[in-house]
């Protein structure tokens, strides 16, 4: 009866974060038009719906209704594969993601957390474990597309998933220090008590910070390091032979993964759901059950703050090279990020000496 | 810059800053806030079927056939414009006004609207100024047999965008009223 509960409890919160992580990607394919619009002088979707509101759904129907097309010499297996190896990993990070305190709740007798799916010890290694198999899904899509155009998006996103995923764990080790846990739950619990307490400010992260940011952007494979989809070099990459549904999972895992790594830098730098004073405003308000609010709140401003940074470096900035690409991450991020570990450690161990 | 060169100080500080790339998200969110928060800036684009762009009043649009205000064609079919069309748009069939030996008119006249350049040679040639050319752009077919117009067609479009005529002179004298014009210095018709 217990496990039952439990498992319910456990099934009513993936639903919940699914709902709310399908619906903001909705929302975002809708956003990054209208915000890249509005930075170019232009005014995106105005059609369907007031000031084109419903647009997410119009794509969504369209796409859903689309023929469903595998090209004549296409792997059948690997071709439907790749794009449920693709969604699949930027849903599942979600899981160890705190989106609210830490605090516990009683139902029929049973303890559980209630604004993190699970909370298991080595959630930041479990989320990058599973973003290195969203690689897969690329490279395996762009080679059973049987297309020139895919293999050569699939391998240079392929090689550009796995350079800057190095980089984005030894971003992230300066926080681990820090924090002395892999645990998401740990990391953002331990920067309590304001904005000097999160890991940006109060560990002095600046270095792990950036280059978690800019890797965040080229793991995502969105401007201005796109190269793997180079809509004027390589028609869409990968993606080139891929329509209907199985178009619209790859397009989802992307949003998906946009989400995902801004709750990342979120929780690690800037404190997750934490309020950048010393106690969430609705305390001083006089309300100190209904903190868990503010807190959700905080935790959406932090992460819409990091996808609208993604929609503003897109408007930006124009497509990198391939081999500048390659040297910023290898020559200037990679070096860059193992000093900041061996700084943060040699800091840590003095100022934590007993 | 290249790495040979020996960089200044503040070089090295842009670099490691990402001062350019700063400059440039900078000028987006300029646009941004413009748009959006202050309302001082306006899309330069059209939301195109909703709202039109004004046109200029000498816009080469779409070809019409005119009348007179008694609605009488102006066309005399001369032929002129055939011979100046440089991509052979207009076929014109002249014959006689039934009657009146020395005064023409077109009896059909024809202009495939799909091979125009809309240059407005045409309208250039004609000594009559029976044609002109309208604002109307929007005429998009299914079929491209449907923009050969006829002589109905083109007098229809005229009626519709020139709703003011010229008026007809009528004292000229027979003998030049192959072209409506050569009037002004002619003696008075003979009664």
């Amino acid at each position: 009866m217990e496990l039952m509960i439990f498992a319910g409890a456990a099934l009513v919160k993936i639903a919940m974060v699914m709902i709310v992580v399908l619906l903001t990607v909705a929302f975002l394919t809708l956003a990054e038009r209208k915000v890249l619009s509005w930075m170019q002088d232009r005014m995106g979707p105005m059609e369907v719906g007031p000031y084109g509101i419903l647009q997410p759904i119009a794509d969504g129907l369209k796409l859903f209704f689309k023929e469903d097309i595998i090209p004549s010499g296409a792997n059948w297996l690997l071709f439907s594969l790749a794009p449920i190896l693709s969604v699949v990993p930027a849903l599942i990070g979600f899981a160890v993601i705190p989106y609210g305190p830490n605090q516990e709740m009683e139902i029929f007798g049973v303890t559980i957390k209630p604004f993190v799916i699970t909370d298991i010890n080595i959630g930041i290694l479990y989320i990058l474990a599973f973003a290195s198999i969203g690689a897969y899904g690329i490279i395996l899509g762009g080679w059973a597309s049987n297309n020139k155009y895919s293999l050569l998006g699939g391998l240079r996103a392929a090689a550009q998933v796995i350079s800057y995923e190095l980089n984005i764990g030894l971003a992230i080790i300066g926080v681990i220090i820090l924090s002395g846990s892999l645990s998401m739950v740990k990391i953002a619990e331990g920067q309590a008590g304001g904005f000097w307490h999160w890991y940006l400010f109060g560990g002095l992260q600046i270095v792990g910070f950036v280059v978690y940011v800019i890797s965040a952007v080229a793991e995502t494979n969105r401007l201005p390091f796109d190269l793997a989809e180079a809509e004027s070099e390589l028609v869409a990459g990968w993606m080139t032979e891929y329509s209907g549904m199985r178009f619209a999972f790859f397009f989802m895992a992307e949003y998906a993964n946009m989400i995902l790594v801004s709750c990342i830098a979120a929780v690690l730098f800037l404190g997750g759901y934490q309020s950048p004073f010393p106690h969430y405003i609705i305390e001083y308000l006089g309300f100190p059950g209904m903190k868990w609010v503010e807190a959700v709140v905080w935790f959406t401003v932090k992460v819409y703050f990091f996808l609208f940074l993604f929609f503003w470096i897109r408007a930006t900035l124009p497509r990198l090279r391939y081999d500048q690409l390659m040297r910023f991450g290898w020559k200037v991020l990679l070096p860059l990020a193992l000093a900041n570990v061996l700084i943060t450690s040699i800091v840590v161990y003095f100022v934590r000496q007993p | 810059m290249s790495m040979t060169e020996t960089m200044k100080l503040s070089d090295w500080i842009k670099r490691f800053t990402f001062y350019e790339i700063l400059v440039g998200m900078k000028a987006t969110m300029t646009v941004f806030v413009q748009r959006i928060v202050l309302r001082s800036r306006k899309a330069v684009t059209f939301q195109y079927p909703h709202e039109k762009r004004d046109l200029p009043g000498t816009y080469r649009g779409m070809i019409a056939l005119l009348r007179y205000n008694d609605m009488t064609e102006k066309c005399v079919g001369c032929d002129l414009c055939e011979a100046a069309c440089p991509s052979r748009v207009i076929t014109v069939i002249s014959d006689e006004v039934p009657g009146e030996p020395m005064k023409r008119f077109a009896k059909e006249y024809y202009m495939d609207m799909a091979r125009c350049i809309f240059c407005g040679l045409c309208v250039k040639a004609c000594p009559v100024d029976a044609l002109a050319m309208t604002t109307e752009y929007e005429w998009s077919v299914y079929n491209k047999r449907d923009l050969r117009l006829n002589k109905d067609q083109l007098l229809a479009l005229g009626d519709r965008n020139f709703p003011t005529r010229e008026e007809k002179i009528e004292h000229q004298h027979h003998n030049v009223t192959f072209f409506n014009i050569g009037h002004q210095n002619l003696p008075p018709m003979d009664s």
